[in-house]
């Protein structure tokens, strides 16, 4: 019994791990193979699925804009989780209170935070274009002009995330030795060249984490469109996990969803690859 | 040009006490002047005063006769050798001591000449493509130095730059140190915590303690002719031994412990006519290590006292004797080859020339 102790103390990880982890990617890898819309059995259609995703246009689209989104919210939220961590990373008075309220949206439930933005961006009715209008300039659709649609959502899923890259970008700040800047200022470095030549590289490790981690929420993009705009207009913000999302559970493709699912994850791995090759730097 | 003068200087934390209280330091061009003294005792923040890292609150600081009270850092031609280095670690050797040049747009054939020409002085040619961290202590040590070289300051400071190193190492560097300053004839600051650092590379030594100097003067000098019981402490390895006692009123000139353990005749004393005005006064008696023998020197006034030995250290060519007088623990630097073991009585003869009289209520020397 004594023998058996640690098997037992580690069996409820694996069983965790082989039901909602190994079985799901084994039994994806195999759906990617098969015909199955949940309810009839499921039919062997061989390469069939990947072939069909190289012809399928909206998914290409889909991808489309989700790097589109990425293209603005992954450099939007960077600049400003630094520019925010630099400032409280100062003295200020209040950093502890400003601290907190960069990181509220962040635990805030996304349905709700998109809800907010929702009404906020309104043509209508939204505060923002009712300011527009108040100071004489023409109101924007920042929801309905396809144009415009994917980089609305880029900024609020900024806003929503960035509190916790502030706190990354602060935590990474914080570990560079003050000594460092004192040296750089009786050499007569700027601030700006304290920043470029100390901070920067010295944080190297945690602007890789920051896009890394930004790049994989990035594709995940799914609730704000969800709920803002559905993919509209003219699916200007159809992500592609909405698009294997639709795939799944509104027309129960389910070898197809799961073979754009797997061909994502592969995408995601080779983005965060050349990421890793371009961005990170050893110090 | 590089004479530095402290006139008055004074550093306070917002509204809190003086940490540095009225520093008056004449700094002479060439000089090699360390700054020790115990830990808090307000070094490094004198130094980083004079660096620009740290304002003054008061006083003036005089760099070269140029007052650079609000002088930015890199404008006070000095340049400063960290505690940890503070070399950037993603730079490689050559980066790092070129930085400083390369943000002043100097050329960059003169930046190769200048880095080539302290990397040769100290040695490290063959290390500037490496990075710090493929370094060892000491070469990260002349790195940092090296760094400081190639902008050829006026004035070298450097925070407890051997701090991190180890004992063997440590005395290297100091001798490195002494022909650096040889080669370059510059001004340097040093700031140490460790009394022998400074006894060996001091041309002069600031003894600081809570932000007051307690004495400036020559190492033999702080060594013989300490000014108050505190440097005559500080200064010195093993300590200096204390022994508090009282003068007699009336009669001969005699020196008694607290307890009674040691009663000394000092009216043939060169101490005598010093002591006269303290006479019934608390003073403390302070005698070094090396100033208490075994057999008497001829000629010379040596009182015997008989102690027993507390603990031997042996350390190959001298026995560090302890033993308890009063309840002042004493240590006698004594013979190698004296056959002493823990517990044993044994005769010491004390040179009492070489005796120190503090006044116990000041704690000034009296001479």
């Amino acid at each position: 019994m004594k023998k058996l102790l640690p098997y037992w103390l580690v069996a409820p990880y694996v069983v965790h791990m082989l039901v909602f982890v190994a079985f799901p990617v084994v039994f994806s890898v195999v759906l990617t193979f098969h015909r199955w819309n949940i309810i009839s059995p499921m039919e062997f259609i061989g390469p069939d699925n990947y072939v069909r995703l190289f012809k399928d246009r909206l998914f290409w689209q889909a991808l489309f804009n989700t790097f589109r989104f990425l293209l603005v919210h992954i450099p939007l939220q960077i600049g400003i989780a630094l520019g925010l961590a630099e400032l409280l990373n100062r003295t200020l008075r209040g950093a502890a209170f400003f601290r907190a309220a960069f990181f509220l949206p962040v635990i805030v439930s996304g349905v709700v935070v998109t809800i907010l933005w929702q009404q906020l961006l309104s043509f209508n009715s939204g505060m923002l274009n009712r300011l527009i209008a108040g100071i004489g300039l023409p109101r924007v659709a920042w929801l309905d002009d396809p144009a415009v649609a994917m980089y609305s959502i880029a900024i609020m899923a900024t806003w929503k995330n960035v509190g916790l890259y502030v706190i990354l970008f602060l935590v990474g700040l914080q570990t560079v030795p003050p000594q460092y800047y004192e040296a750089a200022d009786l050499e007569g470095a700027t601030n700006w060249q304290k920043f470029r030549y100390i901070t920067l590289p010295m944080i190297n490790p945690t602007i890789f984490t920051v896009v890394v981690l930004s790049t994989i929420g990035g594709f995940s993009l799914f609730i704000e469109p969800y709920i803002m705009t559905e993919g509209g207009p003219l699916n200007s913000t159809l992500s592609a996990v909405m698009y294997i999302y639709q795939q799944a559970f509104q027309y129960y493709h389910m070898g197809y969803s799961a073979t754009l699912g797997f061909f994502f994850a592969l995408l995601i791995l080779a983005v965060v690859a050349i990421q890793k090759r371009y961005v990170e730097q050893e110090i | 040009m590089s004479r530095v003068q402290l006139d008055h200087i004074a550093k306070a934390y917002g509204n809190g006490p003086r940490v540095i209280r009225d520093v008056n330091l004449d700094i002479q061009d060439k000089e090699f002047v360390v700054l020790v003294g115990p830990s808090g005792c307000g070094k490094s923040t004198l130094l980083r005063m004079i660096a620009g890292l740290e304002a003054i609150t008061d006083g003036t600081l005089l760099i070269g006769d140029r007052r650079v009270n609000d002088v930015p850092p890199n404008e006070r031609d000095i340049a400063m050798v960290f505690q940890n280095y503070a070399l950037y670690p993603h730079m490689t050797v050559y980066e790092n001591m070129a930085f400083g040049l390369k943000l002043r747009n100097m050329p960059k054939t003169e930046i190769k000449d200048r880095v080539t020409a302290a990397a040769r002085l100290l040695e490290i040619e063959n290390l500037l493509d490496r990075k710090p961290k493929d370094m060892s202590g000491g070469q990260r040590q002349r790195v940092a130095i090296g760094r400081a070289i190639v902008r050829n300051p006026q004035v070298f400071l450097f925070d407890e730059p051997l701090s991190n190193l180890d004992a063997k190492l440590r005395g290297q560097m100091r001798i490195e140190l002494q022909k650096l300053h040889r080669d370059l004839q510059a001004t340097m600051i040093y700031v140490t915590h460790d009394q022998i650092e400074a006894m060996t590379l001091g041309n002069r030594i600031v003894v600081l303690r809570n932000g007051d100097v307690q004495q400036f003067d020559t190492p033999i000098t702080l060594y013989n002719q300490p000014v108050n019981r505190f440097v005559a402490g500080f200064i010195g390895t093993p300590p200096m031994n204390f022994l508090p006692g009282r003068l007699s009123g009336t009669g001969p000139l005699q020196f008694q412990s607290d307890q009674g353990a040691v009663t000394l005749d000092l009216s043939q004393s060169v101490h005598a006519p010093a002591l006269a005005s303290f006479r019934g006064h608390a003073v403390t008696l302070g005698i070094r290590a090396e100033h208490m023998s075994p057999v008497p020197v001829p000629g010379r006034s040596m009182p015997e006292l008989t102690v027993q030995a507390d603990a031997v250290e042996h350390t190959g060519n001298e026995a560090l004797t302890y033993f308890h007088l009063d309840d002042q623990r004493f240590v006698a630097r004594l013979p190698a080859d004296l056959p002493l073991t823990f517990g044993q009585s044994f005769r010491l003869f004390w040179e009492l020339d070489k005796c120190h009289f503090f006044d116990a209520e000041t704690e000034l020397a009296i001479r």
